[in-house]
């Protein structure tokens, strides 16, 4: 070899830099020579860093001596078996093609990741958890809430076994028992939640802010719909995926502040929890018509909490803002409502099921509803119009 | 809000591990400047390629990822002309991650699961914290080199204990108050166990001059909570009318803008009066250091960065992150007395001492 290469030497000792020249000796000698430095020695004794973009590429003399060669001095011939895999990877990084390959991969990882990856993975860990542990899980989750902010039911007695009938009624499955837990929560207000493992957990505030019974089963529909597919569980391991991943990027952008891994790790578990609504809410309609009541009820629910919030917190810890989209909710559940009331025809003479007919008797202008998905006040004029529609 | 600014602050970005400060401008001091020269396409190059293959070997390339990452930075940043070197391997790299996520994994899922069980785990991890911080920094240190020479961090796991866990103690009972005096502690601990070419760093800032930047950022925190609870307290009146209607929900998040933002700007100005007050109090035997960050140029650099990387789902990462290098850089100089030459390795006994330990099992480098 007779190359030649011109670098800066260090001994180890001294922080002197030594202007100097690299030569190659033969084919597996070198020798370095110049600025009072003068070494030589077999090639192989020699390590080299891989190349990576314009940074001086180092020689390693192995007694804490080093030469620094420029990035793009052609010595990789000296070096036939060191750092192949990198020297690969360097030559994706001066590739175009490679560079938008690279930017695929990541987008399609991102996504797939985001919408089937981290849930598969964490529902397949969710799905092995045993019945017993889940519920030592919600045990610890209902103290929890007892300690910090519930307080014990204020409603009486004959009324929770009432309820707690009603909730049975739907619940009862055969293969699990759910528990219904009352709660008074002047701090929370109307809500119902489920925790993991069978208990759902329903406030005073949302009895007192129902009008009818049937609101109250459209709503344990809903939390028993969150139990049947154990969604507090799944949602607890979906978060606890994207806090990891969200992690292990923390490391790049914690210079941009912590704004930068909230903002969308918020997005992601809010776009899963929203998923699990659709399908508790699903879910609910069909216990609600295969119990023979109407979906109806749970529109008539989700309007009255809306309607009971006070002024100040609306939209602040309210059911309705723990689970968005409530015009969208609402008109789900009359458009279930209305195929209920075609299927059952002998519990909804001319599509009015009981318990309906009071709310809006005089909506006669039935010429636009179909497309009039808006106001959910137009929701019992439209069963109305199913009905025309269907004689 | 406090523990973000600590974060932060016990550890600065680039210019790496050591810890960089200005003595006073004496007459026979000579300037050398730091100079940053990464360029925000190449590193996207390295960065993407880097992300890319550290996802389809399911985060295994991470390690070899992150030493060509540091080595762009270090190699990019040069004192005097002469670049820095970063000389890890990956092999530690990756075994330290491994310990760190699984730890990471354990303390989210016990959140999840008990707050019991939570409690424990954090404490687990806080009594771990000071041993692994020691662990960081010295793997740091002795992976770092100039003109030929590298750093050392002295271990001092009884000091670290100290001012990294008990002097917690002091700072909870006098509500906050002792703060900045143990932020000193722990800056002096950090930058006077490092050590380059035989001579240790000295910290010559005394904790009371920790005491100004602290107490102008906790009063001007709480004028500006104050002042926009109140403006917000009367838009609330104004955006929720009259008729019992309640504030619209998007008015609720976005209430919150402002206080980030404020809080956000408070840290930026924090952040910099600090670097510059340990920087600039720094020793390094005869030379010193002088730091010139402005609050006002972090505060741009720092909201220009979250804006572009949320605006493009993080693909502005790498210029993001060359930016505030570049900026960090320019605002460093060395003063030097006599010839930057001069340095001089540690007896090799002291090294080699060091190095028999490092190697050890836990050998590892933890930052994610």
């Amino acid at each position: 070899m007779s190359d030649a290469f011109a670098g800066t030497y260090y001994d180890g000792a001294i922080g002197r830099a030594h202007a100097v020249e690299l030569r190659g000796v033969g084919s597996v000698h070198y020798a370095l020579v110049g600025d009072g430095v003068e070494r030589s020695g077999p090639i192989a004794s020699l390590r080299i860093t891989p190349r990576l973009g314009r940074v001086a590429r180092t020689i390693e003399f192995g007694d804490g001596a080093r030469v620094l060669l420029a990035h793009d001095a052609p010595i990789d011939a000296w070096f036939p078996r060191a750092g192949r895999m990198e020297a690969f990877v360097d030559r994706l990084e001066r590739h175009a093609h490679a560079i938008a390959a690279a930017v695929f991969v990541c987008v399609t990882a991102l996504a797939v990741g985001a919408f089937w990856g981290i849930p598969k993975a964490a529902d397949a860990v969710a799905f092995r958890v045993p019945p017993e542990a889940e519920r030592t899980l919600g045990n610890e989750v209902l103290e929890q809430l007892d300690q910090f902010g519930l307080k014990p039911t204020t409603l009486d007695a004959d009324r929770r076994a009432a309820l707690a009938a009603r909730f049975a009624a739907l619940g009862h499955d055969g293969a699990v028992e759910y528990r219904i837990e009352f709660r008074n929560a002047p701090g929370i207000g109307a809500n119902a939640f489920a925790l993991p493992g069978g208990t759902v957990v329903v406030t005073d505030q949302l009895i007192v802010a129902l009008d009818d019974d049937r609101e109250f089963d459209a709503v344990v529909a809903h939390e028993i719909g969150h139990q049947r597919r154990r969604h507090a569980l799944r949602q607890t391991l979906r978060g606890s995926a994207v806090a990891i991943v969200a992690a292990f990027f923390a490391g790049d952008v914690s210079s941009a502040g912590a704004i930068v891994i909230a903002v969308p790790t918020f997005l992601l578990t809010s776009h899963y929890s929203r998923e699990f609504e659709d399908e508790a809410d699903r879910y609910a309609f069909d216990l609600l018509s295969k119990h023979e009541e109407s979906p109806h009820w749970f529109a008539e629910a989700m309007r009255r909490l809306e309607a009971a919030q006070p002024a100040h917190r609306r939209g602040v810890s309210s059911y309705v803002s723990t689970h968005p989209n409530t015009l969208n909710r609402i008109d789900a559940a009359d458009a279930a409502a209305r195929s209920f009331a075609t299927a059952h025809p002998e519990l909804c003479p001319h599509g009015v099921c009981p318990g309906e007919e009071a709310d809006d008797p005089d909506d006669p202008d039935c010429d636009d509803c179909e497309t009039d998905d808006e106001a959910p006040a137009a929701a019992p004029a439209r069963l109305d119009c199913a009905k025309d529609g269907s004689e | 809000m406090e523990d973000l600014i600590a974060a932060e602050a016990i550890s600065p970005p680039p210019p790496p591990a050591w810890q960089f400060a200005g003595g006073p401008p004496g007459p026979a001091r000579t300037e050398h400047r730091f100079e940053f020269s990464g360029d925000a396409r190449e590193y996207f190059r390295i960065w993407v390629v880097n992300l890319a293959l550290s996802i389809v070997t399911l985060g295994i390339y991470s390690a070899w990822a992150k030493v060509r990452s540091e080595r762009y930075f270090y190699g990019n940043t040069r004192l005097a002309g002469e670049p820095f070197e970063y000389l890890a391997k990956p092999w530690p790299i990756l075994k330290g991650r491994l310990i760190a996520v699984s730890l990471f994994a354990i303390y989210i899922f016990a959140a999840q699961l008990s707050w019991k069980l939570q409690l424990g785990t954090a404490l687990v991890i806080a009594l771990a914290t000071p041993w692994l911080f020691v662990r960081g920094c010295a793997f740091r240190a002795r992976y770092s080199a100039w003109r030929g020479i590298n750093f050392r961090f002295a271990l001092n796991y009884g000091r670290a204990y100290v001012v990294y866990l008990l002097l917690g103690l002091p700072v909870v009972l006098s509500l906050g108050l002792m703060y900045p005096y143990v932020k000193a502690m722990q800056k002096k601990f950090f930058v006077e166990h490092h050590h380059y070419g035989g001579m240790p760093f000295a910290l010559r800032a005394t904790a009371g001059q920790f005491y100004p930047p602290y107490l102008i950022a906790w009063g001007v925190t709480v004028a500006i909570v104050f002042a926009l609870s109140v403006v917000i307290g009367m838009l609330t009146v104004l955006v929720a009318g009259s008729g019992g209607e309640g504030p619209p929900t998007w008015f609720m998040y976005a209430y919150l803008v402002p206080f980030y933002a404020s809080y956000f700007a408070v840290w930026a100005f924090l952040a910099a009066a600090l670097a510059n007050l340990v920087y600039n109090h720094t020793d390094l035997g005869p030379h010193g250091f002088r730091s010139t960050l402005k609050g006002q140029k972090l505060l741009w650099i720092y909201a220009g960065n979250t804006t572009a990387i949320l605006a493009s789902a993080g693909f502005m990462i790498p210029w993001a992150k060359v930016r505030l290098a570049r900026y960090r850089a320019e605002s460093l100089v060395v003063l030097s007395a006599g010839n930057l030459d001069d340095f001089r390795a540690e007896s090799r006994a002291d090294i080699d001492a060091t190095a028999a330990e490092m190697d050890g099992l836990f050998d590892i480098d933890i930052g994610l």
